[in-house]
Parts: C-alpha cells; structure tokens; sequence
C-alpha cells in the first residue's frame, strides 16, 4: 500500500479508527500496519483519541445466550488445544488459534506471525490487602520484563520502589528501581524464560531514593506475587 | 455527565487486573471482565450492526478473542476499555463488509436509525462522550457538516457513500468534512492532554 507522507499515513489510520477506510482499501491497510510499527503506534494514537468517545454510550444488556456461546466455543478451543500441544505441536496450534483469532482483532495484535512459539512472564504484584498494583510481563524471548502501576501508589519523595526477584533459594535478587507513575521496563540478564527460571515470586520493596545500599531489601516489601507462565 | 477521575481510575486498574488475569487462563476473572464490559460493548455494536443477531455475534465472537489474545494486551499501552471497544469495533466493521452490499437503508427522519427510542442519536452521542471526557470544546471547534458525518461514521459505521447519501451531500464534501474534522480534532485533543 502506498502510504506517501507520514501526513497520509496518519490521515489513513484516523479513516481507520473512525471506520470510514472501507473494503479492499482497510485490508491493505491492515497489511501494511503489521509490517510499520510507525503506523501501528498511529492506530493506537488514535485508537486513543476516538473510541473513549464511544464510554458514554448507555449500556446494552446483552442476552444471556451470548455468555452461553461464548463459554461453549471456549470449551471446545481448549479440547482442540489439548490435542494439539499434544499431537501436532505448537506451529499447526498456533495457525488453529491465529485463523480462528484472525478476523477483529486489534491492530495491536496485527504483528507478523511469530517464527518461534509465543508466550508471556506475567506476574500480577498485590499488596496486603490482596489488591493488585502492579502487572510484570515479558515475552518468554524477551530480554526485558515490563512493569505497569495498575493503581495509584504513592511513594514519599525520598523514597523510591525497587524490584527484586525471589529465587526459590537464596537471596532476592534486584531487578532494578522502577516508577510508579508510569510503564516502566527492567532489563534481564538473558531472555526471560531463562532469567526468571527458578524464580518463583517477584517483589516491590520501599527503598531510599538510589535503592537499597544493601544490596538486599531494607525496607518493607509492599507488592508481591508469583510468576506464571502463559505457555 | 462528567465522569469522576479517581473512579474511572480505580475501574481502569481492575479491568487491567482482569486482563491480565485472563491473559493467565484465569476463567473466573474472563467471566468478571465479561460483566462488566459486555453492557458497553454490545451498546458499541449495536449501534454500528443495527441487528440484535448480527450484534450479539460480534459480541460473542470478540470475547473469544480476547480471552486467546489478553496477554497481548499486556503489552501494549493502551487503556482496558479502549483495547476491548476496537476489538468489537473491528470486528463489526469486518461484518459490516461481508454484508450484501447494500441492506442498510436509511430514512431522512430516522437519523442513526438507534435501536430504542429514548436512545441519543450520533450527535447526542459524541456529545456526551466529549462531555464525559471534559473535551467538549474540541467537538464544539467541529463546524456542523464535520460534526455530523464523524458521529454517524463513528457511532453508526457508515461509510463516506451512505454518509453522502443520508448528509444529502456529494461525495467530495463528505470526505472532506470527515478529513478536516478529524484533523481539527486531533489538534484540539492532543492539546486538551486527552492524546498520547
């Protein structure tokens, strides 16, 4: 597709979110989006700038028969995936899932098809009170675990939050001193499913500003929880 | 209708929590996220579809999406309600164009054609959601003609040939109305702190 000018590129990804770039025309774009992080990040931008409008819409109840058919065509993909874990491997599951996924999606998920099996860190850090703060993830290849502040946590000036890992034996680990105001990323010491191998838990301690002159937590922890695996 | 900040961020972070958790196989937090977007979702895509049976399928066909896709969304940015309406908006989209090429007919009188009466039509729509958002001086910076064919292109899925046909506009004037509105609104939001 001949995007011309950034100008034009963004043009098309505004006519896209709006919905206006119809037929042939939104398929190509589509195509050219998994290829151009650039105009991917349009489509988001704008993805950001139209559909809040759309928050004010009264609600719809949807009939219950929609909940039904969704639980039963989940039902049947996790029969299906078992088999083929099991039997085909991952390439054919993953052209089962991507064609059955294929159409709606959005434009974040419009990247090429991965050439080695997907699958995510993810750890969901909660305080005492049970409530989650933080979500840590990396792809299991990636070489750096990506922290969001999912509710609001408040760090006195001369404090700062440091990330740390917790082996199954020994000593935490730093992974770094984080923001809680903003997305932050935390590079690994290799790709993520070997970094976080044996790694059990991950935890948010309060430190002095500079982090722990220890090299291990001195303050109290105040998020924790268990590194999963979606694969 | 102004939508208070502290409760919009406590519902950003659990519906956050949700994905991720559903990203982890988690069924119960899929069904929680269900109940508390599905109203708002099927709101988005029965205006655009028009049909309960085509709406409830996209419904239906979006959440199995996001139940194999969640953990991409942990990765992205964007906020949970934002990632969750463009896929139903995707989605809607793609039936719209596999649809005949032409069953939706439009009356004059019936603007947006909205599935229950006391339904706000588009432009009572995008209103409310400017007003919700504290951007309303953006969609009021939108001359009238602008204003009209972004809310029925946004709300009702209408494409610049029936936005032409029900404006009773050529074709030329309703692409250049959805072109420089959707400019001067990027303008006006990237400026009001609601871009990226």
């Amino acid at each position: 597709m001949n995007l011309g000018s950034p100008d034009r590129a963004d043009a098309l990804a505004a006519q896209y979110v709006l919905g206006t770039l119809r037929g042939r025309a939104r398929r190509r774009f589509e195509r050219a989006v998994r290829a151009d992080r650039t105009l991917r990040d349009a489509v988001q931008r704008w993805e950001e700038r139209l559909l809040p409008f759309a928050e004010a819409l009264p609600p719809v109840e949807p009939p219950a028969r929609v909940w039904q058919a969704i639980q039963a065509s989940l039902r049947g993909a996790r029969v299906a995936r078992t088999t083929f874990w099991s039997s085909l491997g991952w390439w054919r599951g993953l052209a089962v899932v991507s064609l059955a996924a294929v159409v709606g999606l959005s434009i974040v998920l419009l990247k090429p098809a991965p050439e080695r099996p997907e699958g995510t860190l993810v750890a969901v850090l909660a305080g005492s009170d049970a409530k989650a703060a933080l979500v840590a993830s990396a792809d299991r290849f990636g070489r750096y675990l990506t922290i969001k502040a999912i509710s609001r946590i408040d760090v006195p000036a001369d404090r700062t939050l440091q990330l740390w890992i917790l082996p199954g034996t020994g000593n935490p680990r730093s992974l770094g001193l984080i923001d809680a105001t903003a997305a932050a990323r935390v590079a690994l010491s290799g790709p993520a499913d070997e970094a976080l191998r044996n790694i059990p838990a991950l935890a948010v301690s309060l430190e002095p500003r500079g982090g722990s002159p220890t090299g291990l937590p001195t303050g109290p922890v105040l998020f924790s929880g268990p590194v999963q695996r979606t694969y | 209708m102004a939508v208070d900040p502290a409760k919009q961020l406590e519902r950003n972070a659990r519906l956050m929590e949700l994905l991720a958790r559903t990203a982890l196989s988690d069924q119960r937090a899929f069904a929680e996220l269900y109940r508390a977007t599905s109203a708002h979702l099927y709101a988005v895509a029965l205006r655009i579809l028009r049909e309960q049976p085509a709406a409830e399928e996209a419904l239906q066909e979006s959440f199995v999406n996001i139940w194999h896709h969640a953990r991409s969304y942990v990765a992205t940015k964007s906020q949970p309600l934002t990632w969750l309406t463009s896929i139903v908006r995707n989605r809607c989209l793609d039936q719209l164009r596999r649809r005949a090429v032409e069953t939706v007919t439009m009356d004059d009188e019936d603007e947006g054609m909205a599935i229950a009466t006391e339904d706000p039509g588009p432009l009572e729509a995008l209103l409310a959601g400017a007003d919700a958002r504290a951007v309303g001086r953006c969609v009021d910076a939108l001359e009238a003609g602008q204003k009209q064919a972004i809310a029925l292109a946004f709300f009702q899925g209408l494409s610049h040939a029936e936005l032409a046909r029900h404006l009773r506009q050529p074709l030329g004037t309703v692409k250049s109305w959805i072109r420089r509105g959707l400019e001067r609104l990027r303008t006006c939001l990237d400026g009001a702190g609601a871009g990226p």
